[in-house]
């Protein structure tokens, strides 16, 4: 944050200096691993003061405070809850796409004989974006994929986007960046401005209903190799993403990959991963051997 | 097409989550599986009473993903006695297994609180450095006081240096005269003198 600021105030009377802002960008990035740039002030001046407002603080330094020493982290997790925004489309962060086809999956092959499926899991999948992405990418650009067994599960918290997610129905906004022989090839159009993955596609996902804060739930996927976990431990406080990580440790096969958001880095939640650099990406290895 | 549907519940599945009685988890913490480990560690997380047995058990886990659950589950459970057993690892000389204790104490401030004083003056510098480590990132009110009291007060260079970059962090305006005067205590050392100008500076009072 290099900019030369100015005082800034707003309907509710509260002001938030300039040295302020950049103490908070500071923190917000320290706890959540978001930096905002200069051209998001005005973003995050407005739901800062929304929530000085709602926690009826007089001013940013008692919001402040409070947000750095409340035991529970309960503001600091409603005030995350209002920074971040929830939208998804098909191929985003697709440089981690390449990563899988180019990468991630010739290492993954290296470890296993004919026969031996591959296991692949996107949690959470939201509106079903990003599973049909990975699929889309395997197909027309893994050159080995018409050797392998590969499975795509896809799981998330919500019953009504995962209905969503099977039903497979996206808006223009949604394929914007689907190349238009990708699709004419995987979309059927409905009605305007909607399309509709193919049924093939559809039928090769497994949905299913996971809480992944619940152990009797994440139990059912083990062995799996690579996890596409993006944007989710953001919304967790420090304990409950050392508590994830670790969960999907245990769901990884030895060996296997975790690829996380692009703000979102392992070595703030744990250290028994191993970083591994694939293209543009690093995604976190499991250690090969059991210690 | 190579895309194989499989229901997850098929997939390799180990649904037996029955609960298991606490004595069997304390043995299971000393399996030669270190999956089995984890499990019984996560396991006597439901068990504020195993408290102990899994602090007992990191004096001598070496299996970084074991360690790694039983720092998680004792952050969960924590309490005053969790917080004196992890203390008394600032003294190890295994570093990933003190930073692991200092990352877990920071996750506990009411458990830790009580015990700071008596950290803060240990004869040992090295335990009161980490100790201002722990305060640098405490979610606890009084932290901000208590690196000032440590900057008005401990004789060591180092120690008052950790705490320095700690008020850089968390300190306010209060502190300011605290970190001005011991400018004093330590004159004429140019990194003492560079952390003070950068920690008044940060907290915006100059």
């Amino acid at each position: 944050m290099t900019a030369s600021f100015s005082t800034r105030s707003n309907g509710n009377g509260v002001t938030i200096t300039d040295e302020e802002y950049a103490k908070f960008c500071e923190f917000f990035y320290r706890k959540t691993g978001i930096q905002y740039q200069d051209n998001k002030k005005y973003y995050v001046d407005r739901r800062i003061v929304e929530r000085i407002s709602k926690t009826n603080s007089e001013s940013f330094r008692d919001y402040f405070t409070m947000v750095r020493f409340q035991v529970s982290g309960e503001e600091l997790q409603l005030l995350v809850n209002s920074m971040t925004v929830n939208e998804t489309y098909f191929f985003r962060e697709d440089y981690q796409f390449d990563a899988l086809v180019t990468g991630i999956l010739p290492a993954v092959v290296q470890g296993k004989r004919r026969g031996d499926p591959i296991r692949i899991w996107s949690v959470p999948c939201s509106s079903g974006e990003e599973p049909y992405s990975i699929a889309i990418n395997i197909l027309e650009r893994w050159e080995q994929a018409d050797h392998w067994d590969i499975e795509i599960h896809a799981s998330d918290i919500d019953t009504k986007i995962l209905a969503a997610a099977r039903a497979g129905c996206f808006s223009e906004r949604s394929v914007g960046r689907v190349p238009p022989q990708l699709l004419s090839k995987y979309f059927k159009s409905k009605t305007a401005g909607e399309y509709q993955i193919c049924d093939a596609l559809r039928d090769s996902i497994d949905f299913s209903l996971v809480n992944v804060v619940e152990p009797a739930q994440t139990k059912m996927f083990r062995n799996i190799d690579i996890i596409f976990c993006r944007n989710l431990l953001i919304y967790f406080d420090d304990v409950g993403r050392r508590e994830a990580v670790e969960m999907f440790y245990d769901c990884l096969a030895p060996g296997g990959y975790i690829c996380l958001g692009h703000s979102e880095s392992m070595s703030r939640m744990s250290s028994i991963f191993q970083p591994r650099k694939f293209k543009d990406t690093i995604v976190y290895q499991k250690p090969v051997s059991e210690e | 097409m190579p895309l194989a549907k499989s229901r997850s519940s098929a997939a390799d599945v180990a649904l037996n989550v029955a609960a298991q009685d606490m004595t069997s988890l304390l043995a299971d913490l000393a399996a030669t599986e270190s999956g089995v480990r984890r499990n019984a560690v996560r396991a006597l997380g439901l068990h504020p009473g195993s408290a102990a047995a899994l602090c007992d058990r990191l004096q001598v886990e070496t299996s970084p993903s074991v360690r790694a659950v039983l720092f998680t589950t004792l952050i969960r459970l924590q309490s005053p006695a969790v917080a004196v057993r992890l203390a008394k690892l600032l003294r190890s000389d295994d570093a990933p297994l003190r930073n692991a204790a200092i990352e877990a104490l920071q996750e506990m401030p009411d458990a830790v609180a009580p015990h700071l004083q008596t950290l803060l003056a240990d004869e040992d510098s090295d335990v009161r450095i980490f100790t201002v480590n722990i305060l640098a990132a405490l979610r606890h009110r009084q932290a901000p006081e208590w690196l000032a009291v440590v900057v008005r007060g401990d004789p060591h260079v180092n120690v008052c240096a950790a705490a320095v970059d700690g008020l850089a962090e968390i300190g306010g305006p209060e502190t300011v005269q605290d970190l001005r005067d011991l400018r004093g205590r330590f004159a004429g050392n140019a990194y003492m003198e560079f952390a003070i100008d950068t920690a008044i500076r940060r907290i915006g009072a100059e």
